[in-house]
């Protein structure tokens, strides 16, 4: 495979992670955002309604006070809405990804403190639901979400996402680093 | 009193012989039956009445479903919780937000909570606990035992010495009808194993307050609970969430506005 080609695999991968990463970050956010109550529709009453449950499952890693986890479950799901955007659409894709691979360790790290406690929560990481918090889970982040952040956080860097043409209009090798 | 009721209780005449003979004999009856301890429970029980006038028995009481709810069953939140006594976590969501639930919004009628026994295998002390809770219960003491065991957790999970803080959180009179009650408890009592598994295996049916417990453990493993403390929030009769772990007052109160809106 020569070079031009491996630029090409490169800005193909790069795009499909950070779709990928992108819509995991929305699916999360619509899963907090999402109506709880039955036959409701969308409305400022019923997000407000699911901020306050997604607040309890925040609420529950007994990780901060009762204020702040309030406020964190009222930002969170935004700042997952806003990040998937940023992701999916490419735009400064270095520092996207990077806040990312941030996010996603802190959410890590939130269910390995809440599970080395003995607490037997739900993540609340896609909505309400779902099995206690434990390797599964942990694993499914660690080994799963957080290699394509980091995967994406290096592509950013070594993989130049336009393809370069020389004066004569023909297309060169891509630069392996910078860009 | 006349003439022929003295002469039948003056001895003279075959009628007063004959009232001789019944007063004895129904005085021996009362004598055999206050004195038969050999007998089985329901026997006994029976002749308690008679003979020494107890309270209700045993058998009266078993038949009573405890109740270990806080509010009006008309509120438009209900909760209902899992808990175990011995569980700390639980201890924590007691101390830190039934409390407060129960005074602000289930006296005001905005929530009505449902308390049901999940007493762990892990801990010890947890199903004997659940025992007097709920023979507490039957005699209207739940609450104030409730808060005994939470209050004084780490003692009695230390000995397994229940009986000191139910006694205390009682009139005595309250904790005689308890006792009455807890004296079959004698088997180990009903505990949470693996989902399916019969409460009653170890425990069998001569505590009258285990079926109860053991309700309590199969509506648990039927609505999917795991862990304790778990609540389930319905609205309006709808189930909302179900949720394990603890959660402020705050912010469960924060949650309770956006529905009460």
């Amino acid at each position: 495979m020569d070079a031009q080609s491996r630029a090409k695999s490169g800005r193909i991968l790069l795009i499909l992670g950070r779709v990928a990463l992108g819509v995991i970050f929305l699916v999360a956010a619509w899963s907090k955002l999402k109506p709880v109550l039955p036959g409701q529709s969308w409305s400022v009453s019923s997000v407000e309604t699911s901020l306050a449950m997604f607040a309890m499952g925040v609420d529950s890693y007994q990780m901060v006070s009762s204020g702040t986890a309030s406020t964190i479950a009222h930002v969170l799901p935004f700042f997952e809405l806003v990040l998937g955007l940023w992701l999916t659409s490419g735009i400064g894709l270095r520092i996207s990804s990077l806040i990312s691979t941030l996010a996603i360790c802190a959410f890590i790290y939130a269910m390995f403190s809440a599970w080395r406690r003995g607490l037997t929560i739900n993540c609340g990481c896609f909505g309400q639901g779902g099995p206690p918090i434990g390797p599964k889970e942990m694993m499914r982040d660690g080994f799963i979400f957080l290699p394509l952040s980091i995967a994406l956080v290096v592509g950013s860097f070594v993989v130049n996402r336009k393809p370069q043409s020389s004066s004569t209009g023909e297309a060169i090798p891509v630069a392996q680093t910078g860009g | 009193m006349n003439a022929d009721a003295n002469r039948g209780f003056s001895g003279g005449g075959q009628f007063g012989r004959a009232s001789q003979v019944f007063v004895a004999l129904a005085l021996a009856g009362l004598l055999v039956t206050g004195t038969s301890s050999a007998r089985p429970p329901q026997a006994t029980a029976k002749s308690t009445v008679v003979a020494h006038k107890a309270p209700p028995t045993k058998a009266t009481i078993a038949t009573t479903a405890p109740t270990k709810t806080y509010g009006s069953p008309n509120a438009p939140i209900k909760l209902e919780i899992f808990t175990d006594y011995q569980c700390p976590i639980c201890q924590v969501f007691y101390e830190q937000t039934l409390r407060y639930m129960i005074s602000d919004y289930v006296a005001s009628g905005k929530v009505y909570v449902v308390h049901h026994d999940f007493p762990l295998v892990m801990h010890q002390y947890s199903g004997q606990a659940a025992r007097w809770a709920n023979a507490a219960a039957t005699v209207g003491e739940f609450e104030a035992v409730e808060a005994a065991f939470y209050n004084n957790q780490a003692a009695w999970t230390a000995d397994g010495n229940l009986a000191k803080y139910v006694v205390a959180a009682m009139p005595k009179s309250d904790f005689d009808r308890v006792q009455a009650i807890m004296k079959d408890c004698t088997t180990p009592a009903p505990q949470v194993t693996t989902p399916g598994a019969d409460p009653l295996a170890k425990s069998g049916t001569s505590c009258p307050v285990d079926q109860y417990i053991a309700k309590d453990i199969q509506l648990g493993n039927q609505d999917g609970v795991n862990a304790t403390p778990t609540f389930i929030i319905y609205h309006n009769g709808q189930k909302i969430t179900q949720s394990s772990g603890n959660v402020s007052w705050p912010i469960l109160k924060q949650f309770f506005d956006t529905l009460l809106k």
